[in-house]
């Protein structure tokens, strides 16, 4: 038999071109086979061997596994190559539309506006330490008005309208005197009464009714009360949680006013006006007359005082040891200052077009 | 109430009308309006008449030569009757623009040319007086600019004045105010009456009856007076504060109350029968008719000024026909009383009647303005209507005039405001507000509460004086120590906001509706009686809603017509009830006069997702508002909630469901229902059939719900996956068949994933698919266990008569 080295070399020049030119993984399958398969090439020489003299045999054997070890490194090294082709291929290919609309099952759902700013407001009083209270909407004559220093035949009593509940309509506890509350108030003395002794820090988000009923009046609207009752509470403490509650609700540049007011429950009262939000308290917006504020610069939008003596002593508390304040507001009128909203009535309407935005 | 800027500063000298607005405004008098009067007529001057003659061509027309000052006469056409040749009239030049925005122009009518137009008040803007030309009084010069001859220019203010401040409705009041604001001196009409013609006594007797609610009752009688009209100054000064003209002796009792704040009333003494005055309360039965012209019934609890035979006046509300005065009257009673507020109040409030005089006796007249105002009223009369006041006074006067006495600590204002205020400021502030001080240590003193002030009873309205003045710019901005507070968050609250977050990931948006409802739209959906209104706005707002899904439907139906198609909203609110029996309300801080409950309620029609280029959607049907109530009760950590066929009544009884919680006590507690309207409700809310709603208990959710989740273990061990397909009756609930699959203590969970009916299953039966998971927790599960178990769940389906399943031969 004559030396198979020149075969071998023959083998090995023709696999690096081969291997070199395989076009794709079946080709490089195919050049495996043909080479190191069962029946490959490589096996017919190693078959071969068994004529060749057996001191020939080490050397060429050397010969053999040096041809193996490279046409196996050859193949590795191209499928390696193919594969990194591939996925050039793929990556190089047509990217998908991606201005096609986001595949949604189902729509998100909106929070009421409403909803939204009593959320926000109870998490800002929250974090200045404020409970969340609540009462009856179905109230007594007494905690809506009597206990909050408004008697029967006083004409602070117009400043609200009032709706009656038909107390016949009550079942076995038919009684009169009984309404829907006007004010979120009532819970000030229930919540003094609940307490029972100082400090007490509440506020109270809801539903209250007055029987008015136009463009910028709803028979139902949301208020929020708030209630701080302590020793040594002061105006000035009053003063400064409303302005970082204005703050935090409006934006941090809200400046806001006192004027004196009156209210039957607190003493001295006050109103509040918080810096425009629409034009920035300038008055002007787009060169414009600010039609929120009426160019004033100014949003009156809360009620406030030093807890009336009456009031307290009629929650427990003795009005020579303890001191406290409350305030009050509107919570669609903070809602529409807040988004821009100029129809209250949108707030009952559920519209879903209304509602879809918040 | 409106102020004239003018009219005030007859009383204090004043800083301009901005300033002074700013200043008020600051001290608790808010400025609502501030409008500028009769600056803009220019090119109006007075003009005498010299000349008139009849229209040649016009029968309703004169033409008229006037004196305008200088140059030549000119010729105006007028259409006019009310003047005579002499009287002195307003002219409009040519070029002059009138209120209404009339341009005035050289013009010809029928055929004779007219250089200008003589003008009515009306035209002026004056008044509402369009009854002919405006006669000037005849001393005025001709050729004056209108504005300077009747001294025009003014600022009205709108002034929102508080209810416990009845001493600030009048121009006096509010002056007293700003001079001591200011610092300035106030300068109070002085009356100088010269009183002739005997005693008032004689005239006119007076008695009160019923002293509870009548202070006291003061009488002047003006004797010989001449009824007119009220000179064009005063009339315009009525006029400009809202109140009406109407002949000068009215005018004179209008203008005191305008100008010192009390309330005057004035008789036609001739009509007073018995020359007596009676002030009592009315009889039963008793009717009288009131100066608006309407007839009334009287309650007992009116008071009433009567005469020897009736009632000719309820007292401080409104003055009656009989006594009015009229053309013909010469002699005059003058009232000047004080009522007491709430009878007045109760008066004014029983017959709708809410007047100038009303509004201030129900806030608090001043017991100590009565005799001032009665005289400045009587001077009046006299010098408007000539005649003379009788000597004296009738005066009758139950209730003594005594000054309350208010304590003050001079430590109290520092202490309530949070800021430094000196006993000298506390001092000087009340003085100036007329506060007499008494008894002072070196604690505190007594403060005199002047007459006028009726609502300074305790210290802190001593404090509000001080703050007011001071201003509460000056106070600084502090916050509360928060010591003491347990910042906590109600279970109830976290609940809620649960399930709104788990209903809007399913795309529900809140609804707010209006508590009230229309009875009939309750009575669809709820046999419940209602609470009902005693004074509803409409009847559509007249009962308390004891369900949220009457709101809801119509809600849907709203969206519907707006063409929006696909409706999902939700409301959590109160539903209200009587309580029931034997549960008493309870007095206290924790009763209520009704039962108030919270609800979650929902509606869902239209698409179950959105059109979209990818998803097939069709429309949404009982599972897919079932899939978002399994998400809430998922988010508040109920998996024991089961679903039972059936619900309420304005549900479809095939496509209803009642949700049960396993309570913790063993016994179910019904959660509420869901399901497809019933197709008549759908109809009565006008909308389509296929609507779903669900209405929920949400204190049952809310109280059983878990906030914070107990842990199960992650399992470790390999889960074992099988298959199962069996086929049931219709009628087989597929929850009976997964129960019995979970009762297998190898599974660990189960997933329907398909319900086949048809060929070649035989009609009325169905083929139910199950991939189930069993898992051991300890250790890695067998093949051969898995099987046993799976073998062992489809022998208890076939062998279970409520079940009697069949392996599906496929």
């Amino acid at each position: 038999m004559p030396d198979p080295t020149g075969q071998l070399q023959a083998l090995a020049e023709a696999a690096r071109s081969s291997i070199a030119a395989a076009a794709d993984e079946r080709a490089l399958e195919d050049l495996r086979v043909r080479y190191l398969g069962k029946k490959g090439e490589l096996s017919q020489v190693l078959r071969g061997m068994g004529q060749l003299p057996p001191e020939e045999r080490p050397r060429v054997g050397e010969v053999v596994n040096r041809v193996r070890d490279e046409v196996e490194g050859l193949l590795a090294r191209r499928q390696d190559g193919l594969a990194r082709e591939k996925l050039e291929a793929e990556l190089r290919g047509p990217a998908i539309d991606v201005t096609l609309p986001g595949r949604r099952l189902a729509p998100r759902g909106h929070r009421h506006p409403v909803t939204r700013a009593m959320d926000d407001i109870a998490a800002i009083f929250s974090r200045l330490g404020y409970e969340v209270a609540s009462g009856p909407e179905i109230e007594l004559d007494w905690f809506n008005f009597e206990a909050l220093n408004i008697p029967a035949d006083h004409p602070a009593r117009d400043m609200q309208d009032t709706f009656y509940v038909d107390g016949a309509t009550l079942g076995p506890a038919a009684r009169s005197g009984v309404l829907l509350r006007t004010h979120t108030s009532p819970v000030q003395v229930r919540s003094m009464q609940r307490a029972g002794q100082p400090p007490l820090r509440i506020i109270c988000p809801g539903r209250v009714y007055r029987s008015d009923y136009d463009q910028t009046h709803s028979p139902m609207f949301h208020q929020v009360e708030g209630l701080c009752v302590d020793r040594g509470i002061t105006f000035a403490d009053l003063k400064g949680t409303l302005a970082a509650y204005a703050r935090a609700f409006f934006g941090p540049g809200t400046r806001t006013r006192f004027r004196p007011s009156y209210f039957p429950f607190t003493e001295p009262s006050a109103e509040v006006d918080v810096s425009c939000s629409i034009c920035g308290g300038s008055g002007r917006k787009d060169g414009k007359r600010c039609g929120t504020c009426k160019e004033t610069g100014w949003l009156e939008v809360l009620g406030a005082g030093m807890v009336h003596p009456k009031v307290l002593a009629n929650g427990g508390f003795d009005p020579k040891q303890v001191t406290g304040f409350a305030f009050g507001f509107g919570v669609e009128r903070m809602a529409m200052l807040r988004s821009g909203i100029d129809d209250l009535r949108l707030f009952f309407e559920n519209d879903l077009r209304f509602l879809g935005q918040f | 109430m409106r102020i004239s800027y003018k009219w005030l500063s007859e009383y204090v000298s004043l800083p301009p009308a901005d300033e002074l607005a700013r200043r008020l405004t600051a001290v608790g008098f808010e400025i609502e309006a501030i409008e500028r009067v009769g600056g803009d007529l220019a090119g109006v001057v007075t003009a005498r008449i010299l000349a008139s003659e009849p229209h040649p061509n016009a029968e309703k027309l004169s033409v008229t030569r006037v004196d305008r000052g200088g140059g030549d006469p000119l010729q105006v056409v007028c259409g006019a009757k009310n003047y005579r040749v002499g009287d002195v009239v307003p002219l409009a030049t040519v070029g002059a623009r009138l209120p209404g925005g009339v341009e005035i122009k050289k013009a010809k009518l029928r055929g004779v040319e007219s250089f200008g137009m003589l003008c009515s008040a009306r035209e002026l803007g004056l008044s509402a007086d369009a009854a002919g030309l405006m006669i000037l009084p005849a001393e005025t010069a001709p050729g004056l600019a209108i504005a300077d001859a009747l001294e025009l220019e003014d600022v009205l203010f709108e002034v929102n004045v508080t209810p416990n401040r009845p001493d600030a409705l009048s121009h006096l009041g509010l002056a007293r105010e700003v001079a001591a604001l200011l610092g300035v001196p106030l300068k109070p009409p002085r009356p100088a009456l010269r009183e002739a013609g005997g005693p008032a006594a004689a005239a006119v007797a007076v008695r009160i009856e019923a002293p509870e609610k009548c202070g006291r009752y003061a009488a002047r009688v003006v004797e010989g007076v001449k009824i007119g009209p009220s000179p064009a100054w005063l009339a315009r000064r009525l006029e400009s504060c809202g109140v009406r003209s109407i002949s000068n002796a009215v005018d004179a009792t209008n203008y005191v109350l305008l100008e010192l704040g009390h309330p005057l009333h004035a008789f036609d003494l001739a009509k007073v029968a018995g020359a007596e005055i009676v002030v009592r309360t009315a009889r039963a039965g008793e009717r009288m008719t009131t100066l608006d012209g309407k007839e009334r019934a009287l309650d007992p609890d009116d008071l009433v000024i009567s005469d020897r035979d009736r009632a000719s006046a309820l007292a401080g509300v409104m003055g009656g026909g009989d006594s009015e005065i009229s053309g013909g009257t010469t002699r005059v009673l003058v009232e000047s009383a004080w009522f007491a507020p709430p009878s007045v109040r109760r008066t004014s409030k029983r017959h709708g009647l809410h007047t100038e005089a009303s509004h201030r006796f129900e806030r608090g007249a001043d017991l100590g303005t009565v005799i001032p105002a009665l005289d400045r009223c009587a001077e009046l009369i006299a010098e408007l209507a000539g005649g003379t006041v009788r000597e004296g006074i009738v005066d009758v006067q139950p209730r003594p005039l005594e000054r309350a006495a208010v304590r003050l600590s001079f430590a109290r204002p520092a202490a309530l405001l949070g800021m430094p205020v000196s006993r000298a400021d506390a001092e000087r502030i009340l003085r100036g507000l007329g506060f007499e001080e008494r008894d002072a240590d070196a604690e505190g003193a007594t403060f005199l509460v002047p007459s006028w002030r009726v609502d300074v009873s305790g210290e802190e309205d001593l404090v509000e004086e001080i703050v007011r003045s001071k201003g509460y710019d000056a106070i600084p901005e502090t916050l509360p120590p928060l010591a003491g507070v347990t910042p906590s968050r109600p279970r109830d609250a976290e609940a809620l906001d649960r399930a709104r977050e788990a209903l809007e990931a399913a795309g529900f948006s809140e609804a707010v509706n209006f508590s009230f409802v229309a009875a009939h739209e309750l009575a669809a959906v709820s046999a419940q009686a209602p609470i009902a209104l005693r004074n509803p706005i409409s009847a559509d707002l007249a009962v308390m809603r004891t369900s949220l899904v009457p709101s809801l439907l119509r809600n849907a139906a709203y969206n519907l017509r707006q063409r929006v198609d696909d409706v999902r909203l939700y409301e959590a609110a109160r539903v209200y009830a009587p309580h029931p029996e034997g549960a008493a309300p309870a007095d206290g801080p924790d009763g209520s006069p009704a039962d108030e409950a919270w609800r979650l309620g929902g509606v869902l029609a239209g698409r179950r997702s959105p059109l979209g280029w990818s998803t097939a959607s069709g429309p949404t049907d009982f599972y897919d508002l079932k899939a978002a109530l399994e998400g809430l009760f998922e988010a508040l950590g109920l998996a024991e909630v089961v679903f039972r066929s059936g619900g309420a009544t304005w549900l479809h009884p095939r496509s209803a469901a009642t949700a049960v919680l396993a309570g913790a006590d063993g016994a179910p507690r019904e959660l509420g229902c869901l399901g497809e309207l019933h197709p008549t409700v759908a109809e009565s809310f006008g909308l389509p059939r296929g609507v779903l709603a669900f209405e929920l208990d949400l204190d049952v959710l809310a109280e059983r719900a878990r906030i914070v989740p107990a842990y199960q273990p992650v399992p470790r061990f390999p889960a074992v996956l099988r298959d199962l397909a069996v086929v049931v009756g219709e009628a087989v609930p597929a929850a009976e068949v997964l129960s019995r699959v979970r009762a297998e203590p190898l599974v660990e969970g189960v997933t329907l994933f398909d319900v086949y009916r048809g060929a070649p299953l035989p009609a009325g039966r169905k083929n139910l698919a199950m991939a189930i998971r069993y898992r051991l927790a300890d250790r890695t599960l067998t093949d051969a266990e898995a099987d046993a178990a799976h073998t062992r769940i489809l022998e208890r389906l076939v062998a279970d008569p409520a079940v009697r399943a069949e392996l599906r031969s496929s």
